[in-house]
């Protein structure tokens, strides 16, 4: 497989020869922003990293019980109640499979721009921007053409839009200096008044009533159901997606040209690397990810536009993609976890006398212990 | 500068998630059972889906509050209680969770549930789905039905003490979006305080969201500084506003839900739902098999002239003299006896006549309603 192939002049390589991509399945996750990923790992240290792990996440739990209690919760009555939301059968399964497919490819959005560096925090309106695309592109096209013609364009123009979205803080990085952290991230709130727009005026539903909607995608504009009444086949294109993006940053030279701008710009500046241009490219793909996660959502489960299509999914797909440390197959793991707590909040909403939005404390412990699980620096970079 | 990068980010992370929560601070319980261990031998199992927080002041509230009733009218039964649901295919799924823990029968009570209420009705046969203020027409599914008040009559009459007291003649109606409900209860709003005070003028404005705190209080600011000095709402958290306009020193009538405690001063009137008879009467129905082809297998639909609307006026603030309480007295009266407050003649913003001297609409009619009456300052599109 081309990601085990050291390249020339890895700057990543370290002095025992490994390559980040020997790492078996389930070593500390390379993180993408820093050099320290390419230190030497023996097995008595991934032996104690693991127990820090574990060690935290129970730690986590452990704070997340002492809230519900204080809340006045059994936890043991709350854990199951998640357990059952979102894992109980196969229709639960699936909630949770449908809910991550947004999420993980939120999580993409995030992790390609950090592989070089940059921060994406512009998920959210990314996926609210493909959405809108996808819908465009399938009301332009009317209900006649053909189906895989109509979703596979329905997915490039949303795609496109999220890239675009997601060029605008990129262009402004590079021409004006600007933050594209700060500058995605404000684009969400842009992107969510573009949306509420969109759907109380020009694409308003004439059948809506009052309410604020576009009018519905016809059949052939809807995703596939694969699994029961609810799973679309979006939930494959994500993990599709997931890999893809693995392969073209352990097998491209893009993907290496990344790694080097995110470990070093000023070295990958020197090296001849077209640095703006390879920040830009990014973004975009990062911003076209997320795009794409709008229109699965929108086509393969809301099936028109609302004004709150999407809160809280990109917000929500950044954590996924810190809990993976930008390890895009971890992203499925870690979108796969944050969805199933996110519909588990159903279940602690309906038996266990809590608030819905404890689920985000248990998310944020988890992502507070993951990352305190890190392991700490070597010496030199302290 | 790599820890404190890594640092930075996950606090940007957090805090985001929780700016992204604290719109839908949320909280809920189950009323029935721990659990949903059920409680008792019945194998009743009874789902309630909020779009907001139980303790909104407003329609939540409300509905919650009827949620209780029914618990007591049937002890043996469990109930599942499910907050801030979102109006989208979230709804389907928490639908689909209380299905799972034994649903019988859902009551998905915001507006916008009812295109997902429908498809699970569909696809869920033997459970019963009951939506709060839809419309599903005469060609129902056997499962499915949507209730409601006729929520304008008592807000007419409200309006009416809102005419008498408006010191500027600009009265302000925020609401959340121009369905049918909505139109029918800013133009009976419009037209009763009218009928005691013909030069009144209502501005609308939209929120968008049926509780935005944020919004509404820019909406609240907006309409004070336009002059206007009685404010009421449509909109399911009615907190933010009538606190701001006791803040202001101007007049509050509530909606949904008996707010009086939050507007000592300024507090009108208002209107407000007792779910309580309702609830339990569509539960006993559904308990005895009677469901299919009753007046609740459809839009179920009662007002003054039908019955007991469970939208009543609430307490009367300390503004409202004796001499209006009775004229709204006699006012209840004639919709009791029949009348309507959109008994003609009622002008369009055009002037046109949308009713002529003589004419009324049927609790139908007014379901369908799309305009704006003469006086009212808005745009229904």
């Amino acid at each position: 497989m081309t990601a085990t192939t050291p390249m020339p002049g890895d700057v990543g390589a370290d002095p025992h020869g490994h390559t980040p991509a020997d790492l078996p399945d389930g070593a500390t996750p390379p993180d993408p922003i820093i050099i320290e990923e390419d230190m030497p790992r023996t097995w008595p240290d991934r032996l104690r990293s693991w127990s820090r792990l574990a060690a935290a996440l129970v730690g986590a739990i452990g704070i997340f019980s002492a809230f519900l209690v204080a809340r006045g919760a059994d936890p043991i009555v709350v854990f199951e109640a998640m357990w059952t939301s979102a894992f109980g059968d196969a229709n639960k399964l699936g909630e949770t499979l449908i809910r991550a497919t947004p999420l993980l490819l939120a999580a993409l959005a995030v992790a390609v721009p950090a592989k070089a560096g940059l921060f994406n925090i512009g998920g959210e309106g990314q996926l609210v921007l493909g959405a809108i695309g996808a819908v465009l592109v399938a009301y332009s096209l009317g209900e006649e053409t053909n189906g895989v013609l109509t979703l596979t364009l329905m997915a490039v123009g949303g795609a496109v839009a999220g890239g675009l979205w997601a060029a605008i803080p990129a262009l402004l990085k590079y021409f004006t200096d600007t933050s594209e952290a700060i500058v995605s991230l404000l684009l969400n709130y842009v992107a969510v008044i573009v949306l509420a727009w969109l759907v109380f005026e020009p694409l308003k539903d004439p059948m809506s009533t009052g309410q604020a909607y576009s009018r519905p995608l016809a059949a052939n504009q809807n995703l596939p159901i694969i699994w029961g009444n609810r799973v679309h086949l979006g939930v494959v294109i994500a993990v599709v997606a997931a890999v893809a993006v693995w392969l073209a940053l352990r097998g491209t030279r893009w993907g290496f040209a990344l790694k080097v701008l995110g470990g070093n710009p000023e070295a990958a500046r020197r090296a001849g690397l077209k640095v703006g241009l390879l920040g830009f490219s990014a973004l975009a793909i990062g911003g076209a990810l997320a795009g794409l996660g709008g229109m699965l959502h929108v086509s393969g489960l809301e099936n028109r536009l609302r004004p709150d299509l999407m809160v809280g999914y990109g917000y929500i797909g950044f954590l996924a993609a810190w809990l993976a440390r930008h390890d895009p197959l971890k992203s499925i793991g870690a979108a796969v976890l944050l969805g199933a707590i996110a519909v588990g909040g159903t279940g602690l909403k309906i038996s266990a006398g809590l608030s819905g939005a404890a689920v985000n404390v248990l998310m944020a412990l988890v992502l507070l212990a993951v990352l305190g699980w890190s392991r700490p620096a070597p010496k030199a970079l302290r | 500068m790599t820890r404190r990068r890594r640092w930075t980010a996950a606090l940007v992370a957090l805090s985001l998630v929780f700016a992204a929560s604290c719109g839908s601070d949320d909280s809920s319980d189950e009323a029935g059972g721990g659990g949903g261990t059920g409680d008792g031998d019945s194998d009743l199992t009874i789902g309630f889906l909020y779009v907001g927080p139980k303790d909104d002041f407003g329609y939540n509230q409300a509905a919650y509050e009827g949620s209780l009733a029914v618990e007591a009218a049937f002890p043996e039964a469990t109930i599942l209680q499910a907050e801030n649901v979102p109006e989208t295919a979230e709804a389907e799924a928490a639908m689909q969770d209380m299905i799972d823990r034994g649903a019988d029968i859902i009551f998905a009570t915001s507006f916008g549930h009812l295109e997902f209420a429908a498809n699970m009705a569909e696809q869920n046969p033997d459970v019963v789905f009951l939506h709060q203020g839809g419309l599903v027409g005469d060609d129902v599914l056997d499962n499915l039905g949507t209730y409601f008040g006729t929520v304008y009559e008592p807000v007419y009459t409200a309006g009416v003490a809102a005419g008498m007291a408006t010191e500027t003649d600009k009265l302000g109606y925020v609401y959340a979006f121009p369905i049918p409900q909505t139109l029918a209860n800013i133009n009976a709003f419009q037209l009763g305080a009218a009928s005691v005070n013909p030069d009144v003028e209502t501005i609308a404005i939209s929120t968008g969201s049926w509780c935005d705190p944020g919004t509404q209080a820019t909406a609240t600011q907006s309409l004070l500084d336009q002059g206007v000095d009685v404010i009421t709402q449509h909109q399911d958290c009615t907190k933010t506003i009538i606190e701001a306009t006791e803040a202001a020193g101007a007049m509050s009538v509530g909606y949904h839900f008996d707010a009086s405690e939050l507007a000592p001063e300024g507090w009108l009137t208002g209107s407000e739902w007792d779910w309580d008879d309702l609830f339990v009467q569509i539960v006993q129905t559904i308990v005895d098999g009677d469901f299919v082809g009753s007046e609740f297998n459809g839009d179920f639909r009662v007002g003054l002239q039908t019955g007991d609307n469970p939208f009543v006026q609430s307490p009367f603030g300390p503004l409202v003299d004796a001499d209006t309480q009775a004229l709204i007295e006699e006012i209840e009266a004639g919709f009791i006896d029949g009348g309507s407050p959109f008994a003609g003649p009622v002008l369009d913003q055009d002037g046109e006549i949308v009713w002529a001297d003589g004419e009324q609409p049927t609790y139908d009619e007014v379901e369908t309603m799309d305009f704006f009456v003469i006086g009212v300052i808005g745009r229904t599109d």
